[in-house]
């Protein structure tokens, strides 16, 4: 069993007497520590799969199994407490809390956790330091460029030791040289401490960096690439 | 439940100064309507309370019930009452039985003077101060009879609409076309007494053309009340009734009743408009966060620790602005006095009217942050993060 599997997962939404189904009926399983990009147009249904496995949306109809869990049966406080243990969250626009330090915007999933102060400081100092940012601790998101906005916001990402780590256009709102470093940065968190990382993108050029891309249009899957140098892990 | 860091809620209040000062000043005006409010129906209660344990009973005409100065009974009903009532207080020889005219009259500073100044004038015997221990000359005399004097209350000046220096010792007051000379200054703190001009009865009856008395106060020993009131039932001629001088008080506070009901509906009208205008302000500074509450939910916060953050916050602020409105209530309206028709009572922020005015900042804050707070916490998780 894959550490994914999605099975006939169905997504509609009603809009007044519209209903619409930007995931239709959709078949995929993912291994664990791949590192996987959803590609497609606009209304594709990528960032819908994205935040379906995510947790922080239900299917309509179908079954979403991760770690053997069937989290489409869960409800919304039991995603809740799923999410905090397996899911980090990478946002486009970064979501740090303005008036919270670097350093407190990253400790704040570990008050979920119940731990002390001591190992709280201890996760938040690694994840600073593996992210590079550490020297900027105590700085608010205002005094930050957007990149080290960002590295804070994988750091906040990552700093539960999640199982999965998703990322919603990760490098939509930043330069060509800050995107490199991010994609980067990313790559070395899916190698170095096997999570799977999920990102969604409309750039080919950051689907490049993944293992596997895979291309969304209406709600269904359309088309796998998989770069030579990397090993596949979707069906 | 896991919550969100207190601190949190604290640094949220210093994200936009303005909505910041919106929110305060809303609660701050809440609080203040709802304390100012409280303290002029605490204030007027007080100046329409005798004492508990008074003994006091009084004297009226039959039929004058409701109004003492409207009540005419004779100059003898005082002996009688020494005579026909046993165990009425005395102390050294002299019974507690104060015969008092109480007369509504406009008075004016100089001779000829249009102006109209309307006050309320007791003539007494000094068996008054032993009925009303609560009175005391703080500066001067007490007027002699004859000589044309009168004495002020510290509050008269007010009830009056004049300066306090126009009552000042020595200065006059004119009226049966003459001059009465201020002599002395009293103060009998929380009753009507306190904005009242006290003068000689034999002179006010002179000056008024009235020869009959308006009470008779008695100050009861080893009598009761109801040894009282069946003399005034044996006296038939004398035209008489007694009422206890707490339920004199007591029937006057009903009469107020309706006045003090309008001030707290007004007050609430009033701060319920504040509260919706700092309603609209939390709407806005809430709305601005929705994409933050989403993000907050996605790593895993529950809505119930986003709402109590919520929660948190617009108490804090209300309750800063609830302990501002307090804080300015005493300093500037506590002792402010209020004119009414009984004389003047003074405005009271007391503990009970800053305690109503806590709880309506802390209420505030919370009923002002629930519509808000659900609004923002309604949007699904995808939603919320779409928002701008």
């Amino acid at each position: 069993m894959a550490f994914i599997e999605c099975r006939n997962l169905t997504r509609t939404y009603t809009r007044g007497t519209n209903a619409i189904t930007p995931l239709d009926d959709l078949d995929l399983d993912i291994e664990e520590g791949m590192f996987l990009s959803l590609m497609g147009p606009s209304g594709s249904g990528k960032t819908t799969l994205l935040n379906l496995i995510a947790g922080i949306d239900r299917p309509t109809s179908g079954s979403l199994t991760i770690d053997g869990h069937n989290i489409a049966n869960s409800s919304k406080s039991e995603l809740a407490a799923w999410r905090s243990e397996y899911i980090g969250y990478i946002f486009q626009l970064y979501n740090l809390v303005p008036v919270l330090t670097a350093y407190e915007n990253v400790e704040l999933p570990l008050l979920l956790h119940g731990l002390t102060r001591k190992e709280r400081h201890r996760k938040v100092s690694a994840a600073l330091d593996l992210v590079g940012i550490a020297d900027r601790h105590d700085h608010y998101p205002r005094q930050l460029s957007g990149g080290q906005e960002q590295r804070v916001a994988i750091a906040r990402a990552i700093v539960t030791d999640p199982r999965i780590i998703v990322a919603d256009e990760p490098t939509g709102d930043l330069d060509k040289s800050s995107a490199r470093a991010i994609l980067d940065l990313m790559q070395s968190i899916n190698r170095d401490l096997g999570r799977t990382l999920i990102m969604v993108t409309h750039d080919p050029h950051a689907a490049e960096w993944a293992q596997k891309t895979l291309h969304l249009e209406k709600g269904r899957l359309v088309e796998q690439d998989v770069p030579q140098s990397t090993t596949a892990g979707a069906t | 439940m896991k919550r969100l860091p207190f601190d949190y809620a604290v640094r949220n209040l210093g994200r936009s100064r303005l909505r910041l000062a919106a929110t305060i000043g809303g609660s701050a005006l809440v609080v203040l309507l709802v304390v100012t409010a409280a303290a002029f129906v605490q204030g007027m209660r007080r100046s329409l309370t005798i004492s508990p344990d008074s003994t006091n009973v009084i004297l009226l005409a039959s039929g004058s019930e409701e109004s003492v100065e409207r009540s005419q009974i004779g100059n003898s009903v005082p002996s009688h009452a020494i005579a026909g009532i046993s165990g009425i207080r005395e102390e050294l020889g002299t019974q507690f039985v104060s015969p008092e005219i109480h007369m509504a009259l406009v008075v004016s500073r100089e001779a000829g003077n249009p102006e109209e100044l309307r006050t309320v004038l007791r003539g007494v015997t000094p068996t008054a101060y032993l009925v009303h221990p609560q009175t005391e000359i703080i500066e001067g005399r007490a007027p002699r009879q004859g000589h044309d004097e009168i004495m002020v209350g510290q509050l008269t000046h007010e009830k009056m609409g004049i300066s306090k220096s126009d009552l000042a010792i020595g200065e006059s007051l004119w009226f049966d076309d003459r001059p009465w000379e201020i002599v002395g200054h009293f103060r009998a703190p929380g009753t009507v007494m306190d904005a009242e001009i006290w003068m000689p009865l034999t002179d006010l009856q002179m000056a008024a053309n009235n020869e009959e008395l308006s009470c008779v106060i008695l100050t009861l020993d080893t009598a009761e009340f109801a040894d009282v009131d069946a003399w005034t039932k044996t006296r038939l001629d004398l035209e008489l009734v007694a009422i206890s001088e707490s339920e004199y008080y007591a029937s006057l506070q009903r009469f107020y009743r309706p006045v003090q009901l309008m001030v707290w509906v007004t007050a609430a009208l009033m701060a319920l408009s504040g509260l919706l205008g700092g309603l609209n302000t939390l709407y806005a500074a809430f709305s601005a966060r929705t994409r933050e509450v989403g993000m907050l939910q996605s790593l895993g916060f529950p809505r119930r620790a986003i709402f109590l953050s919520i929660l948190q916050e617009s108490v804090l602020a209300a309750s800063t602005g609830a302990l501002m409105a307090c804080v300015f209530s005493w300093v500037l309206l506590d002792g402010v006095a209020v004119r009414f028709s009984m004389g003047v009572f003074q405005l009271s922020v007391d503990s009970g009217a800053t305690a109503a005015g806590l709880v309506a900042g802390v209420l505030t804050g919370i009923v002002g942050s629930i519509p808000p707070a659900l609004r923002c916490l309604r949007l699904p998780i995808p939603s919320a993060l779409k928002a701008t």
